[in-house]
């Protein structure tokens, strides 16, 4: 066989062109993150300086003076936008997004190292849980639409669904932590343990997030499901699935082969963007059982006006998505032949 | 062992719907008998909705609800087996086992009936590989390749996905696929209807081709009347779910005795020929609301009261020639 020019061939070409499109839509997007905050009213400076004033402080309108300017600098407010963005820039680049205004002098990044597994512990393996569940119960369901199972599945997924996550967490939170007491009703493990790779942590971390994760996942996998389904009740009447049962090719390979094989393509891209919002964190879960996630510090942050700290969560999200769906569009083509060539 | 391999008696279906309550019938085919002899091309034209592809699904065992069967019998006779009477009441295990050994099916719009994430090969495992008495891998794909080549089609394609293929290839491919295993039968619905004419010749030499080979039945569907003239053995003309005459390739288009016949092989061009084409009168009718008597009565020119008043049943008027119609004969 011979050797092919790995630098011309489409796919390498396609890659190009793909990471071209990542880097533009990160550029743009954290450009974005760094403009919205300054187009704020508020000055998180003179913020600062009122917050220090009504709480009673007299302090010498010099040493004020250079407490602002002390202040701009570590908030990365000197000169013009223009100057501030270039640094801003300089110090992205070097993986620092500076110091939490809320907690400081705490980097930025810290904060958000220190949450990250909480967060994606949780909702990686939720949104896995329930894609794998919800499309093969839809699967199943959308290929055997007489079945009596399915029908109670569909009227469940279709009666979950429509319910606000929030109304469905506080009902699991009522049901298990109050009616039957048998769950924690908030935090990410007990009080008193202590946080390491230890049998007692993992088994204490597993039972506070039992609940939540529970709640991600009824709500997910209604939504897999009835998408699956609608997608095989749909290829099921294609004419390549009636030609292979006219073929008399065994029903086993068909549902496998022939039907989930190609309902599982939009699935699939479905799954990588879900994967990408797992960065952004799940608010409401968070807040509603304790969890210490992205999205109980994106709370924190939005509260307490830390722009450092939106932004640096903004950044993490922008970053997450468009890298999965970076993902889902390499992996994809060998999913779908269609595609291969780009 | 008869010369018959398939005998239709009395074929009656309707899609039976049931929205909101409202019950509604359409008699897509209405009384349809009909045997296929061996080593023959039977050729079944007629307009849009007259049933044809109905027709087809039922022969092959493929029809799904709302088509619902109302009475009659199909019964093939394949030579290494006992019998097969009545593929529309024989289990499903039965009828995967006639499946592509005794009878194949070319599905109508081949565009779409390969799985578009399977490559070709994977679909000749799945459709030929349980009949083809080969149990090494390595050994079947060898046959299929040398199978192929007879077809004129090159072993790269096996390692192809069906996109990949032009439309042609991809017809051929279905050929290639329905013909592999040697069938008794192949049902072929509308099998040249999406290609250019230089493909369809090319299609149709293959058909040609390898049923001369096999000299197994094809049951071959098609509005086209020039490919009728080209390949069929007899032909059986289909109005309104009905089959109106049936005769010889030669005494359909040189001696139509049924009145619709005639206006369809009188609207054929012919070289040389500049007339003008008279057209029919009317619609086809409504198969939701067929009108009384026989079903082309409104647009026939020769309707006397007799023909809104019965329905003529299929009588022989010469050798292998029927027609249903009380006035059948020349202009």
């Amino acid at each position: 066989m011979k050797k092919k020019n790995i630098f011309k061939s489409p796919f390498f070409k396609y890659l190009v062109q793909r990471l071209g499109q990542f880097l533009l839509v990160v550029f743009v997007g954290i450009t974005v993150t760094f403009i919205v905050p300054r187009l704020s009213p508020t000055n998180p400076v003179e913020q600062k300086i009122n917050q220090m004033m009504v709480s009673g402080a007299n302090i010498h309108p010099e040493a004020l003076e250079s407490f602002r300017s002390a202040m701009t600098e570590m908030y990365g407010l000197e000169g013009t936008v223009w100057d501030q963005y270039r640094a801003f820039w300089g110090r992205f680049l070097r993986g620092d997004l500076g110091p939490s205004l809320s907690s400081y002098p705490v980097p930025v990044i810290d904060l958000i190292k220190k949450a990250l597994p909480w967060t994606i512990g949780l909702m990686l393996t939720t949104t896995l849980i329930s894609w794998f569940i919800g499309n093969l119960l839809g699967g199943l369901a959308g290929y055997f639409p007489e079945k009596r199972w399915v029908k109670w599945a569909e009227l469940g997924a279709t009666c979950i669904r429509p319910i606000p996550y929030y109304i469905t967490a506080f009902i699991l939170l009522i049901i298990f932590c109050f009616i039957i007491p048998v769950f924690p009703t908030s935090g990410a493990y007990a009080r008193g343990v202590i946080e390491g790779f230890n049998l007692k942590f993992i088994g204490s971390v597993l039972y506070h997030t039992f609940l939540p994760a529970l709640s991600l996942i009824l709500v997910g996998l209604g939504g897999w499901l009835l998408g699956m389904r609608s997608l095989v009740s749909n290829i099921v009447a294609d004419d390549f699935v009636l030609y292979a049962e006219a073929g008399g090719i065994d029903q086993n390979t068909i549902m496998k082969k022939y039907v989930i094989r190609n309902a599982l393509l939009p699935q699939i891209t479905g799954l990588g963007m879900s994967l990408g919002a797992v960065f952004s964190g799940a608010l409401i879960t968070e807040i509603v059982f304790g969890i210490p996630g992205l999205g109980q510090l994106t709370y924190r942050a939005v509260i307490s006006f830390d722009y450092s700290l939106i932004m640096g969560v903004s950044i993490f999200s922008i970053m997450g998505v468009s890298v999965s769906v970076l993902i889902v569009d390499l992996l994809y083509p060998l999913f779908d032949p269609r595609i291969r060539l780009g | 062992m008869s010369q018959n391999v398939l005998s239709v008696e009395q074929l009656n279906a309707v899609y039976r719907t049931e929205l909101y309550g409202i019950k509604r019938e359409v008699k897509v085919i209405n009384d349809i008998s009909l045997t296929l002899k061996r080593d023959e091309v039977f050729g079944i034209a007629g307009e849009s909705g007259s049933g044809k592809t109905t027709l087809i699904k039922l022969l092959s065992g493929t029809h799904r609800a709302p088509l619902t069967v109302l009475g009659g019998k199909v019964s093939y006779d394949f030579e290494d087996r006992d019998a097969c009477t009545d593929v529309l009441n024989c289990s499903r295990a039965d009828l995967d086992s006639i499946r592509w050994k005794n009878l194949s099916y070319v599905m109508q719009g081949s565009m779409n009936v390969l799985n578009p994430v399977r490559k070709i090969h994977k679909s000749f495992i799945d459709f030929a590989y349980r009949h083809m008495d080969i149990p090494d891998k390595d050994d079947f794909r060898e046959a299929v390749v040398t199978y192929l080549a007879k077809l004129r089609l090159p072993a790269e394609i096996l390692n192809s996905y069906p996109h990949e293929l032009s439309g042609g290839m991809r017809q051929r491919v279905i050929i290639a696929l329905a013909t592999i295993c040697n069938p008794d039968v192949i049902v072929a619905d509308e099998p040249t209807t999406a290609l250019d004419v230089v493909v369809q010749r090319e299609t149709l030499n293959l058909i040609r081709e390898i049923q001369g080979q096999q000299k197994n039945t094809v049951l071959l569907i098609t509005h086209d009347m020039a490919v009728h003239a080209n390949i069929a053995d007899r032909i059986g003309i289909m109005y309104a779910g009905r089959l109106v005459e049936e005769g010889k390739t030669r005494d359909i288009f040189y001696n139509p005795s049924h009145p619709y016949t005639q206006h369809l092989i009188g609207s054929l061009p012919r070289i040389g020929d500049s007339s003008h084409k008279e057209g029919l009168k009317g619609n086809p009718p409504n198969l939701a609301s067929p009108p009384t008597g026989c079903p082309f009565h409104p647009r026939c020119p020769r309707a006397k009261k007799e023909c809104s008043e019965r329905n003529p049943a299929m009588e022989m008027i010469g050798d292998e020639h029927r027609v249903a119609c009380y006035y059948h004969g020349a202009k």
